[in-house]
């Protein structure tokens, strides 16, 4: 009974010498994201507009419907979302939007704070996503 | 005047209660610190799971799987997949490489799952050392997680027909040393329960449930297995071509919570053999099955080649069509038989998606373990369960 | 030329002083050394988890106990409406109390000798020589009790009551345990008084000069009743792994569960607080209390942080016990161990 105890006591014990913690100091030291991970989206832009077509392949495909896309046509005729908004309080990081646009005009970040105050907060803008 | 003053005291535990795992109230009724009735309440997270995959696609469905059983989210999707599969009669043409890689990622999975349970289990009871060190090595996982799907926990990684991605360079050597490793950590966890003095009393002839009693109820997984029923679908009725490995089903005898814990163990064990296994025989390959009008399209191809173009359009609008019919798939999920019935009526939606949770069955197991026993061993009783709420109210 | 004793009628000024200046350090350093034994309880489980601890406050988060005080200090105070006001005020008061009232008979060192208007005084390093000393401790720690009762039952929820009557059971039965196992020092000492304890342990093992390098504490003759001791006083001062009372899995936080803010911390105080005090009993009981290399109660701290060290360490380790498995241990195992032993030393004592 005593050296079941004893052994369980020298585990603990051996992990108090240093080197042997495995966390960080998270707010200071931040773990680096895999290249895949999903975090918050982004539009790609191209020369002075974005990259999307307004082909509204993302908002069907979303299984939470948070994407809403309005498109237009340009002077030159080409078509682009007028409004494209992302509410990232529905959205589930599912990453199908980034599968399924044909013209890779939408990507995801390694942004994961998310955090904000106000419902409003969390309508991402067009102008937003770009940025982003 | 003799008037007998003792009346049995009702206790609320949960659904907001540090140690029911999630949102399961039970309503309780003590006499002094003996339960007499255990009666478990669910639904507090219920979101309508099935129903909402009446109107999404088959494709759509998938991340609403990772949310059944959140503690395993690869195990829920290869279940879902598989089922799919299926349904579309596709299942022979599953490419090799893919079969591989489901199987470690549904291993992997398992060990995560019995990781968090044993962290959670030994917490309940005291150990609160054994819940860092498990989520340590959890860490693991999750940061391989995101590196093959982009998610740490709702990984959306399998897809119908294959995967979304290709494991990336150097995974499968992180895969490697993580599943060499794991029997030493596992030693190390054993070092502080298992020898355990008080451990033991905590568990030995705690919560026990015959192999009839079980059979009824219609538990599955490590609870069954510690119940002396020889019984995992992965040898009994491979999927995934889970048939080329090598495994044992880890059996015992004991009934109780210490069996349970010793039952998951080696499985913890064999799980990281068989990621071994697989790994040895995973080769180059596709990762997504030969069937163009259900598999997305390559990205460079729905660019350059208008028939991607269609196909890729066609599918992320409409979906797929499977003929009308109905099926039933079951995997060897972490917490026991995880079941996906779906019926389809030819359109691209699922006429009817119903899923058959481990936890939600395991959990009726629940009453006539705890009942004429003490307060104390609900805890143990719910830890050795593994209930996930997530999939106990879907 | 032997020092002389400052007492209240001769010396009044200089007993009065030297009496406040006891009292006042004894106090602030008891409460410096409970604020640091939370953070070096949260330093040392992180670091056997592989975690950091607190790093946020100050350099390596020294100043968390600070921050944790000050935060539960402006927190609201919930008193449940269906409490019972006046015990619920008074119970954390009550187990404080107690917790504190123990230090007052511990000697921390040898006597401090010094000149005054040509005379050499000798103060003893004790707030006060009871010769009951030991009795004191007993009755302070069973007084305890009365705060975590009324606490459970004065919050009118279940799992307060709960975790009260845990407690009292838990408690009554341990003290039984703990002190029996003491009444062997005192068969071996002939004393009650701390003090005199302390200078029953003076000198070589067993008196015997082959055994020379080993000083004789009681931990050599009692080993028994050590063990008895450390595992009741953890029991007694609800610590892992019988911390049921406030069994944090089971009971939500036991008796404690419906305290907010300041009366919180109140708790977690004399939580701590026990520990020091069965920590430095311990110390002058089985490890010859201020005897050692160093300068006397320097020896006397570091044997505390030693024995805390060690509750804290098991805390890190083991599992939590059941209920009745508690009680079995208490009355079962642990009584008739402490009464053979007392019995075994009788017989010792009467043979040589």
């Amino acid at each position: 009974m005593f050296k079941e105890f004893a052994k369980g006591l020298s585990i603990t014990l051996k992990h108090l010498l240093p080197g042997n913690s495995t966390t960080v100091a998270y707010p200071k030291q931040k773990l680096e994201m895999s290249p895949r991970f999903r975090g918050l989206h982004r539009l790609v832009p191209t020369q002075h507009r974005e990259k999307c077509v307004a082909c509204y392949l993302c908002p069907t495909v979303c299984p939470a419907k948070c994407i809403t896309v309005v498109s237009a046509e340009n002077d030159k005729g080409e078509k682009y979302p007028e409004v494209y908004t992302i509410d990232m309080l529905r959205c589930i990081f599912c990453g199908y939007c980034v599968e399924a646009c044909p013209v890779e005009a939408i990507e995801m970040t390694s942004a994961y704070e998310l955090a904000n105050f106000k419902r409003e907060d969390f309508d991402f803008t067009k102008e937003r996503l770009l940025r982003s | 005047m003799a008037v007998n003053n003792t009346e049995t005291m009702t206790i609320n535990m949960g659904p907001q209660h540090p140690s029911t795992h999630g949102v399961l109230q039970l309503i309780l009724e003590l006499d002094g610190e003996i339960v007499v009735k255990a009666t478990p309440h669910i639904g507090f997270l219920h979101r309508g799971i099935e129903k909402l995959s009446e109107h999404r696609t088959y494709h759509q469905t998938i991340p609403l799987t990772d949310r059944l059983d959140y503690l395993a989210p690869m195990s829920n999707n290869l279940g879902y997949v598989l089922a799919v599969e299926k349904l579309l009669g596709m299942t022979d043409e599953i490419p090799e490489r893919v079969q591989r890689i489901r199987v470690i990622m549904a291993e992997l999975t398992r060990l995560k799952s019995h990781l968090v349970w044993l962290a959670c289990h030994a917490l309940d009871i005291g150990a609160m050392t054994v819940f860092l060190y498990c989520f340590r090595e959890r860490e693991n996982i999750t940061d391989i997680y995101e590196k093959v799907s982009g998610a740490r926990m709702t990984s959306n990684y399998f897809r119908v027909g294959g995967l979304s991605a290709d494991l990336p360079d150097g995974l499968e050597q992180e895969i490697r040393t993580f599943a060499e490793s794991m029997p030493a950590h596992i030693e190390e966890y054993e070092g502080l329960l298992t020898g355990n003095r008080i451990w033991q009393k905590r568990t030995i002839g705690v919560g026990k449930i015959s192999a009839e009693a079980a059979i009824d109820i219609g538990i599955t997984g490590p609870a069954l297995r510690a119940s002396g029923v020889d019984w995992d679908l992965r040898r009994d009725n491979p999927y995934s071509g889970y048939e080329d490995y090598d495994f044992e089903v880890p059996v015992r005898e004991g009934c109780d919570t210490f069996d349970r814990y010793k039952v998951r163990l080696d499985e913890m064990r064999q799980a990281s053999r068989i990621i071994l296994q697989a790994l040895d025989k995973l080769k180059p390959g596709p990762i997504l099955a030969d069937c163009p009008k259900i598999v997305l399209p390559n990205k460079q191809d729905v660019v350059n080649n208008i028939e991607s173009l269609i196909h890729h359009f066609k599918i992320v609008t409409e979906g797929f069509k499977p003929e009308p019919g109905e099926i039933y798939q079951s995997v060897e999920a972490p917490k026991g038989e995880l079941g996906f019935y779906l019926i389809s009526d030819g359109s691209s939606h699922p006429f009817r998606m119903k899923i058959r949770p481990p936890s939600f069955v395991n959990l009726q197991g629940l009453p006539q373990m705890v009942e004429g026993r003490l307060l104390a061993d609900v805890i143990a009783v719910i830890g050795t369960l593994d209930i996930v709420l997530g999939e106990i109210d879907r | 030329m032997t020092p002389e004793v400052l007492t209240l009628s001769e010396t009044p000024w200089l007993f009065t002083a030297a009496m406040l200046i006891k009292v006042i350090v004894a106090f602030v350093v008891t409460l410096l050394i409970v604020a640091y034994a939370t953070y070096a309880e949260r330093k040392i489980i992180g670091r056997m988890q592989t975690r950091l601890g607190p790093t946020m406050t100050g350099p390596m988060g020294l100043l968390q106990p600070i921050a944790d005080g000050l935060k539960l200090f402006f927190k609201e105070d919930i008193i449940p409406s269906q409490a019972h006001w006046f015990a619920f005020i008074i119970a954390p008061i009550m187990i404080l109390a107690p917790a504190f009232l123990s230090i007052v008979v511990i000697p921390f060192g040898a006597d401090f000798q010094f000149t005054y208007d040509g005379t050499l005084y000798a103060v003893p390093l004790q707030i006060t020589d009871l010769n009951i000393g030991v009795l004191f401790i007993l009755a302070m720690a069973g007084l305890g009790v009365y705060g975590i009762v009324l606490a459970g039952l004065a919050s009118n929820s279940k799992y307060s009551l709960l975790g009260g009557i845990r407690s009292t059971a838990q408690m009554i039965s341990y003290e039984l345990a703990a002190g029996l196992s003491i009444v062997a020092i005192f068969m071996l000492s002939e004393t009650l008084s701390m003090r005199g304890i302390v200078a029953a342990q003076q000198g070589p093992l067993w008196g015997l000069e082959s055994l020379s390098f080993l000083p004789n504490w009681f931990i050599f003759s009692q080993p028994l009743a050590f063990l008895l001791f450390i595992v009741g006083s953890m029991a007694e001062i609800n610590r892992t792994p019988f911390d049921l009372p406030e069994a944090e899995t089971e009971l939500v936080s036991g008796f404690c569960t419906e305290y907010s803010a300041m009366k919180y911390a109140l708790f977690f105080m004399a939580e701590y607080a026990n520990m020091i005090t069965v920590s430095a009993i311990a110390a002058t009981l089985f490890f010859g209390g201020w005897a050692g290399p160093f300068y006397g109660w320097i020896n006397f701290l570091l044997k505390v942080f030693a024995f805390m060290f060690f509750f804290i360490w098991i805390r890190a380790t083991f599992p939590r016990l059941r209920y009745d498995q508690l009680m079995f241990l208490g009355w079962k195992v642990m009584l008739p161990a402490a009464l053979v032993n007392i019995v075994i030393t009788g017989i010792a004592i009467l043979l040589w």
